[in-house]
């Protein structure tokens, strides 16, 4: 398996891109929970699943909703959507949800709207095009993560992590785009590029 | 006149240098990479337009805004960010700033922007 790497120069310009992409995607998100959420930057790395895996256990959260989306194209990978029972709950509270059903509907169409707005406008940065699956969602707890499917489909991934943060609502989700071996040359030939262009 | 970009990521102030230079043909631009190198910059060189990120590690837009217009009353503050939610861009022109805009900026809107400050 050839092992690949992003530059400095090609993290940043993908840590802009996300950080673009996100912005809309809360926007969105936003006006949907008539919230305000504070941004974070986004986080950049190329991994090995087994470090992946260990990624997500630092979420510390014993049980929390776990929803996943694929999307597909020249940049083809899988959002994951995590947020846990507290937030979940928070959720629940602030949109006046009364029963668990409306609580799994809510965070499948909150994981929708944020995933592929998301994916969607870092693709069009990226001048292309991706199309979805439905989102999946699952409650699961933390030392099940590995037998998840969703990610026995990679082997490296390049991991771009990032918040969701409605502070006053106290609710916070994370969330990862992944994405496939056979995507990142080509993501690396497109980040360089852009960069190219500007110079 | 004299331009400050602050941005932490390097494509962003690339990109904002050339949409500046492709309007103005002798724009003196420093940079800086979050707020607290902008405020050393606003000390120095006392920049006439500032364009501002607010997602910045060690001092974040938000916090830099205030203190720049602090320095330099007169200096004029342009939020370049891809925060787009309502309640952020209130938040920007509470502060002092004089336009949120939403990120990336290219030639037109660059020139969009120099027409109405």
């Amino acid at each position: 398996m050839q092992v690949f790497d992003l530059t400095e120069d090609e993290k940043d310009v993908l840590q802009e891109l996300m950080n673009v992409a996100y912005g809309n995607a809360t926007a969105v998100v936003a006006e949907m929970l008539d919230a305000f959420a504070s941004l974070s930057i986004p986080n950049i790395k190329v991994i090995q699943t087994d470090e992946l895996l260990a990624t997500f256990s630092e979420l510390k959260s014993e049980s929390y909703f776990f929803s996943t989306q694929a999307f597909n194209g020249e940049f083809k990978g899988e959002s994951a959507f995590f947020i846990n029972q507290t937030s979940a709950n928070n959720l629940a509270k602030h949109l006046e949800l009364e029963s668990s059903e409306d609580l799994d509907d809510a965070i499948l169409e909150l994981t929708n709207v944020l995933t592929s707005t998301l994916t969607t406008k870092l693709s069009q940065e990226m001048d292309t095009e991706v199309s979805f699956s439905l989102p999946s969602l699952s409650k699961i707890p933390l030392q099940e993560i590995g037998k998840t499917s969703a990610f026995k489909h990679y082997s490296q991934v390049i991991v771009i992590d990032t918040d969701l943060n409605f502070q006053d609502q106290q609710i916070h989700g994370k969330i990862f785009i992944l994405t496939k071996d056979e995507s990142i040359q080509w993501l690396k030939t497109k980040l360089n590029s852009i960069l190219e262009l500007l110079i | 006149m004299k331009y400050l970009v602050v941005d932490d990521s390097k494509l962003a102030r690339l990109s904002l240098v050339k949409s500046l230079k492709a309007n103005i043909e002798k724009a003196e631009i420093f940079q800086a990479v979050n707020g607290v190198e902008a405020l050393k910059v606003m000390h120095s060189e006392k920049p006439n337009i500032v364009f501002l990120d607010l997602t910045m590690p060690e001092m974040d837009g938000y916090e830099a805004l205030p203190k720049l217009l602090e320095i330099n009353a007169n200096a004029k503050v342009v939020v370049v960010s891809a925060d787009i939610q309502t309640k952020a861009k209130e938040r920007v022109i509470a502060l002092g700033a004089q336009l949120h805009m939403q990120k990336p900026i290219n030639a037109d809107k660059m020139k969009e922007i120099l027409d109405i400050i």
